[in-house]
């Protein structure tokens, strides 16, 4: 073997195997907790241990004197250790009693929550400790292995999100040790021959390790397997969701309160089977044999409004899960029901174990099951299709009311998502959209008004005479009319409402006595609200309101997020005496996680530089903490911005996030590895790197902006592709972006190596801590200002980078 | 514990570990571990009753005859507050939680469920609006700390617990407390407790997605039903349903703290 192939299995194929392992156990982990907690929280926690990453540049930095002339040794000794974390740490996770629930309430749960940190940031400490050893092992050519450690990361995102179709994410760490300890064997090949005994303990640990994920008992699926008979009929999992079906007797749920429903003289709601994605409460399937007598229920809850006023509407479900929604298009005549479903669970099942239960409602000549999200798939129909579009009651109740999803993007509520729902009516159609009612009332308000917007977008002169509003104690339906609603329309309404014993709080001609009556609210805020959105007021309105009740925008998706800082203090005086209720828990963990992000990046990385990094010059070390800090920024609020603009464009959020993750990581890795090739003539000098860096920085710029034009015609164009066609155009889209991306980092390194060697560990952990904090700031930034701010902060600090260059190697 | 012993034999094996940071890494993380089974809040001193009843006292007197959030919500039922001072609720609690049994918050006790907030307890009890010979039924039993706390003040209670483990757990504590006048019973309480129906007053602390129909039939005409809406450890309504003498039904939501998020400028 020439000494240029040994390098290539004994250095070059570790460190992509490296690359590979720590993003999938990211990705794995990441699920693990979205199904073991919830999903923001879930976010906190890797968010965090990712800083382990950034630390194993600092411990390296410190102990420099202690590794020289010895890192193959501990790149082996690290790369074992790795082998055994995986498992190990992912074992131990699963034992830490630590429930988000109990965070306010009891203390110690801080302590569990510190541990699982500690726990968790093993692996990702190790794997960079890995990386950073190589980066000193190939000195000179920094850049062919940052590359090799990029499309190490690349395939591994890819790879991890390929595997999720097939195991459950409880098996990810037993399965990546396998890669892992292969790194361990390739590095340990060049060593002494009794390192190979090491072996002997990752391969234990595959052999006694199986531990399936600890589900928090505050879980709607844990609720259920409580239930008395409960038994797990089926399960399935995607990179989307793991999907367990129970079946209890005591499930019964249905699409909010039954108003007046005689249940003797109807009959009890047909048995159900309990859907619940990673282990929340989802939706139910119903047992159907073909006869909707049994579903007379379903004309008692909110969601029946639209109904009132249609006949034989040819129906769309947005979101129709276990298909409650298109049993009530069916029970109500419904000419023909088009169910849209997101997660390839929910066919998977109703084709299967659960076809006979549910009567094969997907498989009848009237409904027509398409595995498509609303927005994807609206985009590439024709004008005038549907009399009625719903969009289904998505989440549960529990779910809604304690705000777990303050922070997701949500494209299906924001006011564009209206205007195409609109566009693809009939000319009389009716949009109808069902959400949980929060208190004080929040969601409800903000669809109104974003229903109220997107009907002035589509040029409705005089939306008054357009919409509806009916509630419940716990739902709210709001119907949005392409026609003026007619008198005999308005009258069935007032007939549904009375008859049901369910409250008016928006129709045209609506007086205040004809609110209020049945579910009697304090203040009924949802028809002052109603009014004085449809006023001139609105704008007092909306700056007045306790909670954020702006319209959603494809720019600003957080449909679910409502604090508003200005509110505080009013907060703040309600929770005296341990009131806890208006905490929105998403928008406080990605808060904490910020928080926790800088002070812990401060301490683990930028503290040791200002105190340990004696002997080197001070501006030096600024231009360092500039150059890298904003690199590191900068690429992640890259990254987060194009997962959000794509999630819209590619219709999943798995597809975008691993699209993006991919592209990124190997466009970049190329991009640094093409530079490394470049510079291989001119490597000493110093002139042409900085000139590299520059080219490269204002390439990133030309490239974004012209994107941020070019790109929603782009994106247009392929509207209507199919997938493979869409996923292509953005690999081609992201591609030239990601190449000029992937360069100034290794260019960075280079010089530092040149000049300054010992800096490069630090540059490596302040890019990775950098680069932590970045992800999680991106999300605030577009919560409050929108995708648009975060892609221009983004170029900022590029250019920043640009001027910052020259002083790491002055 | 695996994760200890594998710890070491990363410090035995990997020859060069000899770094005292790592060590240090190490030593954290086995003591934040070991830490886990020693989490259970060690009481100091099992405080004598006297103390417990003058907890007691204060909680009555500072959170629920006087809630720090405004005078608007106070119990005022003197039935109510005597009811509150008498039920030892730190025989409700685990026992690691013993020592915050007093504070007005909720507590978990496992199973997914929690005691109530005593302001809570108090404030639907007193809603409820029930007397010495009325009989109630709720739906939920968790610790049976309600339970009790309805005890005091009506003729009977009868609960229904859905999990068997909690259920059983209720009626050996309800039992040993002396609270006769208290029925548990495992079982699924949506379709109520029919042949001991109607009721003068319903209480459901279950979680769902619809008043369970058959409850509202076994409401007793005149009566009231009260069901704390929101997620594990918030109640963000207390949902209030009367059954008017013509057996027509009114729901209110009543806001346990009055928040009013919407003021129209004049």
């Amino acid at each position: 073997m020439s000494s240029r192939s040994r390098a290539f299995v004994r250095l070059h194929v570790p460190i992509l195997l490296i690359g590979g392992v720590g993003i999938a156990f990211e990705i794995a982990l990441m699920r693990v907790f979205s199904i073991a907690q919830w999903h923001h929280f879930a976010y906190m926690i890797i968010s965090v241990a990712m800083l382990g990453f950034a630390a194993s540049g600092t411990a390296v930095a410190l102990l420099r004197y202690r590794l020289a002339g010895r890192e193959r040794v501990f790149l082996a000794a690290g790369s074992l250790a790795l082998s055994i974390s995986l498992l190990a740490c992912y074992y131990a996770s699963q034992k830490v009693p630590f429930d988000t629930f109990r965070l306010v309430t009891e203390p110690v749960q801080i302590r569990h929550l510190a541990v699982l940190y500690l726990t968790l940031a093993i692996p990702f400490f190790l794997a960079s400790w890995c990386i950073t050893l190589g980066l000193l092992l190939d000195r000179g050519r920094v850049g062919r292995l940052y590359a090799f450690n990029m499309a190490g990361s690349g395939l591994g995102a890819v790879g991890v999100v390929g595997l999720l179709f097939l195991v459950q994410p409880s098996a990810v760490p037993w399965l990546l040790t396998i890669p892992a300890t292969l790194a361990f064997a390739l590095i340990a090949s060049g060593l002494h021959r009794r390192w190979l005994l090491g072996l002997a303990l990752p391969l234990t640990l595959l052999l006694l390790v199986d531990e399936p994920v600890r589900l928090s008992e505050y879980k709607g699926l844990s609720y259920a397997l409580r239930l008395p008979g409960a038994e797990i009929v089926a399960e399935t999992q995607s990179p989307i969701s793991q999907l367990t079906a129970v079946s209890a007797a005591a499930i019964r749920e249905t699409p909010g309160q039954l108003s007046g429903y005689p249940m003797g003289e109807l009959g009890e709601l047909p048995e159900q089977i309990g859907l619940y994605f990673d282990g929340g409460s989802g939706s139910v399937v119903s047992r159907f044999d073909g006869s909707l007598e049994p579903f007379a229920f379903l004309d008692y809850v909110t969601g029946a409004l639209p109904y009132q006023i249609t006949n034989r509407p040819e129906v769309l479900v947005v979101g129709s899960g276990g298909g409650v929604e298109v049993l009530s298009a069916l029970r109500h005549d419904a000419r023909g029901v088009t169910a849209l479903e997101v997660d390839p669970g929910v066919p998977r099942l109703m084709r299967s174990v659960l076809r006979e239960f549910s009567g094969a409602l997907y498989e009848r000549d009237d409904v027509t099951l398409v595995l498509a999200e609303g927005r994807g798939y609206l985009e590439g129909r024709a004008e005038a299709e549907f009399d009625l579009i719903q969009v289904a009651l998505l989440d549960s109740f529990s779910a809604a009311s304690a705000g777990v999803y303050a922070l997701a993007e949500s494209y299906l509520y924001t006011a564009e998502a209206i205007v195409l729902y609109l566009s693809r009516l009939s000319p009389d159609g009716i949009l109808s959209i069902t959400r949980w009612l929060k208190t004080p009332p929040r969601d409800a308000v903000k669809l109104f008004a974003t229903m109220v917007e997107a009907a002035e977008r589509s040029g409705i002169d005089d939306p008054t005479r357009h919409l509806a509003f009916v509630r419940s104690w716990n739902t709210g339906t709001i119907i949005l009319s392409r026609s003026p609603l007619a008198d005999r329309q308005i009258h069935a309404i007032r007939a549904f409402a009375d008859e049901r014993g369910l409250d008016l709080s928006y129709l045209p001609g609506i007086e205040p006595e004809d609110t209020n009556r049945f579910t009697i609210l304090e203040d009924e805020i949802y028809h002052q609200a109603a009014l004085a959105v449809l006023s001139d007021e609105r704008r007092e309105f909306y700056r007045d309101y306790a909670f954020h009740v702006r319209p959603a925008t494809d720019d600003r998706p957080h449909f679910f997020r409502f604090f508003r800082w200005r509110s505080l203090p009013r907060f703040l005086e309600a929770a005296r005496g341990g009131w806890f209720n208006f905490v929105e828990w998403g928008y406080v963990a990605l808060l904490a996680t910020v928080l926790q992000a800088a002070v812990l990046g401060f301490l683990l990385v930028v503290l040791p530089l200002i105190l340990f990094a004696r002997g080197i010059d001070l501006g030096e070390r600024t231009g360092v903490a500039l150059y890298f800090g904003a690199l590191g920024f900068a690429f992640m609020f890259l990254e987060i911005a194009f997962i959000q603009r794509l999630m819209l464009f590619l219709a999943y959020p798995v597809y975008a996030v691993s699209v993006v993750l991919a592209s990124f990581l190997i466009f970049a890795g190329i991009g640094s590895y093409a530079a490394d090739r470049w510079m291989a003539r001119d490597r000493e000098r110093r002139a042409e790197w900085l000139r590299l860096v520059r080219i490269a920085t204002l390439a990133i710029g030309a490239i974004g902006l012209a994107y941020l034009v070019l790109l929603p015609a782009a994106f247009r164009l392929g509207a209507g592709w199919p997938d493979a066609g869409r996923i292509l155009l953005s690999v081609a889209v992201l591609a030239p972006l990601c190449f000029f991306m992937g360069i100034p980092f290794p260019a960075g390194l280079q010089l530092l190596s040149d000049r300054s060697p010992k800096l490069v560990p630090w540059a490596w952990g302040l890019n990775g801590a950098a680069s932590v904090l970045g992800a999680t700031l991106a999300t605030l930034v577009a919560v409050h200002l929108g995708f648009r701010v975060v892609v221009l902060v983004s170029f900022g600090l590029y250019a920043s980078a640009a001027f910052t260059v020259r002083r790491i190697a002055a | 514990m695996a994760m200890t012993g594998s710890k070491k034999r990363i410090r035995q094996h990997g020859c060069g570990f000899s770094s005292a940071w790592l060590v240090q890494l190490g030593v954290l993380i086995l003591t934040g571990l070991g830490g886990l089974d020693s989490s259970r809040t060690a009481m100091a001193q099992e405080p004598a009753e006297a103390e417990y009843r003058a907890a007691r006292e204060r909680l009555v007197r500072e959170h629920i005859a006087n809630p720090p959030f405004g005078a608007r919500f106070a119990v005022r039922d003197s039935a109510v507050l005597a009811a509150m001072q008498t039920v030892p609720r730190h025989r409700f609690v685990p026992e690691d939680l013993i020592g915050v049994a007093y504070e007005d918050r909720p507590l978990p006790i496992g199973h997914g469920q929690t005691i109530s907030q005593p302001f809570i307890v108090a404030s639907m009890t007193e809603i409820l609006a029930v007397g010495p010979e009325d009989r109630v039924l709720e739906i939920g039993t968790g610790s049976g700390y309600q339970a009790a706390v309805l005890a005091e003040i009506v003729a009977a209670v009868l609960t229904i617990e859905i999990v068997e483990p909690l259920a059983e757990s209720a009626r050996i504590r309800l039992k040993r407390l002396g609270y006769e006048n208290v029925t548990v019973r495992t079982g699924d309480g949506y379709f109520g407790w029919e042949n001991e129906a109607p009721f003068d007053g319903i209480i459901v602390t279950a979680a769902a997605s619809h008043i369970p129909p058959p409850l509202l039939d076994q409401l007793r005409p005149g009566a009231r039903m009260v069901i704390p809406v929101g997620p594990p450890f918030q109640v963000q309504t207390l949902m209030l349903v009367e059954k008017g003498l013509d057996g027509k039904i009114i729901q209110r939501g009543l806001m346990p703290v009055r928040f009013v998020p919407f003021t129209r400028s004049e």
